[in-house]
């Protein structure tokens, strides 16, 4: 239609032809016809015979204003495709934007040319094409690659993945950041039952500054730069997988809850037992073996060693650097150790590195 | 791709393996037979394990007798410390059942004493024990210098606070003449502590070599006095001192303090018969509802009498063999209803 009037009126009458209408029966189109021109209605042929909008720049213009532009966003939502022809590039961004801030949607846009641009910084996820067009899309998108039919491979293959492993990062794993941390530091809870809750440390300060830095920081990464769940293949052939992601399966609050109390569980059994163990005991030829020492680097290896099996556990596709991360870390651990317990460093900073020897 | 005739450089990703997302992988996959061989191994070995430390912490024997309320007289007269030159011994007598074969350890057992304090355990100096730096005190707040300036050697709260008591085993041979168990008094600290981490200041003579500096408040002597008998037990070097200074992981614990020496009459261990023990009670404890004991106590490959090892592994080891048995169960009947759905 000519007129915001117009506009407003067939968007009415399309509203109550969708819900009047049978939907899995019919294969109905909206079509604005636009002054002289006419344009094929372009149906957009769905399997299930939802419907399809398509509207031109200059009906758009009348149904992106206030009072029409929640109508056009409900009429849109219900379409299964919106086709919007011969829009500027001010509109592009507006439908984008309309969409986002009404509708709790993630949104990505895709465009090669300048007039692009402002559509793809006005979506969540701006994708550009550099080739004919030139570079300005490029500039200003979060991803780029050369070809339009490469979209499919970064949503189904690389953000799957990327979600999955976030979320293993996250939930299973900022899951694991927390199980990690939690087990590392509710020892000192309990412990502080049992030094008169002095906040003395259960394990040494060095122990403490490089625990996250060192020992247990590589695997994660690795964990993070490859893990795959299934392959890229299989991401592509079956689209279904994608839908965790929509559904924000994987990372919610019950997880996160379920991976608080694996750390807690875990601190409980890294320091009671431990703690029985080291009760009553004496070494093989009498000496001493209970003392703090002992007591604090059984606990560190323990703990070393138990987070590092976790996350072997949770890797499901080794890649060399898992290997190598992994098993290095705990490698790394034991050579420091055995470094700051020597006899020499003990000479040369005696109040440093006061845990020389072994019983 | 095509490449423009202008682009003399292509922006196209290496096509190595690390950067194409392909580099070669295992990926695990967990099967039934891999993981139910797997849990029940993991259950044999714990279960075998923990029978075995159970066993062999069972042969233990062990005596432990708590004095603390026995010699009440001589507790009542600690608690107040200008009592502190008064002596005070106490005899308590047991009879032995049974005879502690072999190597025979003698210990002081606290309770209540919280050698793992945060402030306690940082009261000490490191390079001051070992002999290199004796006035440096830094560390050792509160018990660094004494009221006239001079630094306290051996400084700090560890230090000040040694178990000072004296204990005597005497056995009744005959039931007439009691005869004190020949013990040894060395060799009872780790090989580094003894070695490496306590050295005495170079002198010809100790009490030069620790001229400058004073005792701790709490002592009786000077740190040079300790075992005059024996110049390789004495200063920093004294095995008693070295056993204390080794701070316990917890509130309970207890030091070896002497070894039995396994000459005369006890050459294969302590025999069955009467025993006393003759305490001289120096330590304080009730004032912090403390106690004190005395353990004697035989020892194995595996330690002390402690059954919680053996305990753990035993129940882990239970715990997945039911875990396995369960697992076995489901994997059973699943795979006849697989089997079902595949005939059709």
């Amino acid at each position: 239609g000519n007129t915001a009037v117009e506009v407003r009126e067939e968007l009415r009458k399309a509203k109550e032809n969708l819900f009047g209408q049978n939907r899995s029966s019919s294969n109905g189109h909206v079509v604005f016809e636009k002054q002289q021109l006419e344009l094929d209605s372009v149906v957009e042929e769905t399997i299930t015979g939802d419907y399809a909008l398509i509207i031109n720049g200059h009906s758009l213009a009348h149904a992106l204003e206030s009072d029409v532009k929640n109508d056009l966003l409900e009429l849109a939502c219900m379409c299964k495709t919106v086709v919007c022809c011969r829009v500027t590039p001010l509109q592009k961004a507006q439908v984008v934007e309309l969409v986002r801030n009404y509708r709790n949607a993630v949104t990505l846009a895709i465009g090669d040319g300048a007039n692009d641009v402002s559509m793809i910084k006005s979506a969540h996820i701006g994708v550009g094409i550099s080739g004919q067009e030139g570079l300005q899309a490029v500039l200003a998108s979060d991803y780029s690659f050369a070809q339009f039919r490469y979209l499919q491979r970064l949503l189904l293959v690389h953000g799957r993945w990327s979600y999955f492993r976030m979320c293993k990062f996250m939930c299973k794993f900022l899951g694991y950041f927390f199980y990690k941390n939690f087990a590392f530091t509710l020892v000192h809870f309990w412990f502080g039952f049992f030094c008169g809750f002095s906040a003395q440390t259960v394990y040494d300060q060095w122990f403490i500054t490089l625990f996250n830095i060192v020992y247990t920081s590589l695997p994660v990464l690795a964990m993070g730069i490859f893990d795959q769940d299934v392959s890229d293949q299989n991401s592509m052939d079956y689209p279904q997988l994608y839908k965790p992601g929509q559904l924000n399966l994987l990372f919610n609050k019950r997880q996160f809850f379920i991976c608080m109390a694996h750390g807690i569980y875990t601190s409980l059994a890294l320091f009671f037992i431990p703690y029985g163990a080291f009760y009553n005991v004496a070494g093989e030829d009498g000496q001493h073996i209970a003392d703090y020492q002992s007591f604090a680097v059984t606990m560190a290896t323990s703990l070393v060693i138990v987070v590092s099996v976790q996350i072997a556990l949770d890797t499901s596709y080794w890649t060399v650097i898992n290997h190598v991360f992994i098993w290095g870390s705990i490698a790394t651990y034991f050579s420091i150790l055995f470094t700051m317990h020597s006899n020499g460093i003990f000479g040369i900073f005696p109040n440093q590195f006061p845990f020389v020897g072994n019983v | 791709m095509k490449r423009t005739s202008e682009e003399s450089q292509s922006r196209l990703p290496d096509n190595s393996a690390l950067k194409q997302q392909q580099l070669p992988a295992y990926r695990l996959q967990l099967t039934a037979t891999g993981v139910l061989s797997g849990f029940f191994a993991t259950g044999v070995f714990c279960l075998g394990v923990g029978i075995i430390l159970i066993l062999s912490a069972k042969s233990i024997k062990e005596i432990e007798i708590k004095y603390t309320k026995i010699c009440g007289n001589c507790a009542k007269l600690r608690e107040d410390a200008t009592n502190f030159d008064k002596e005070c011994t106490c005899s308590i007598p047991f009879y032995l059942s049974e005879t502690m074969q072999g190597n025979v350890y003698m210990y002081y057992k606290l309770y209540g004493f919280y050698q793992n304090l945060y402030r306690y355990i940082l009261s000490r100096s490191n390079s001051q024990l070992m002999g290199t730096d004796l006035k440096d005190v830094g560390t050792c707040a509160p018990f660094s210098r004494s009221h006239d300036g001079t630094p306290i050697a051996p400084c700090g709260a560890i230090a000040n606070s040694i178990f000072n008591d004296t204990i005597i085993l005497s056995y009744n041979l005959n039931s007439s003449i009691p005869i004190e168990v020949p013990m040894l008094r060395s060799g009872i600290t780790w090989w580094t502590d003894k070695y490496v981490k306590f050295q005495n200041p170079r002198s010809k003579n100790l009490s030069i070599a620790f001229a400058g500096t004073t005792k701790p408040p709490s002592w009786a002597k000077p740190v040079y006095e300790l075992d005059q008998e024996d110049p390789e037990n004495n200063g920093f070097l004294n095995d008693d001192f070295i056993v204390w200074m080794r701070a316990a992981a917890f509130p309970t614990f207890k030091k070896l303090y002497r070894r039995l020496n396994r000459i005369q009459y006890f050459t294969e261990g302590l025999p069955a018969g009467n025993y006393s023990f003759n305490i001289t009670y120096n330590f304080p404890v009730t004032r912090f509802r403390g106690e004190k004991s005395v353990v004697l106590s035989t020892l194995t490959w595996s330690g002390g009498s402690n059954l919680f090892l053996g305990l753990a592994y035993t129940v882990t080891g239970a715990v997945t063999w039911l875990a396995f048995f369960s697992m076995m169960a489901i994997h059973l009947m699943l795979k006849d209803r697989k089997m079902f759905f595949t005939q059709q």
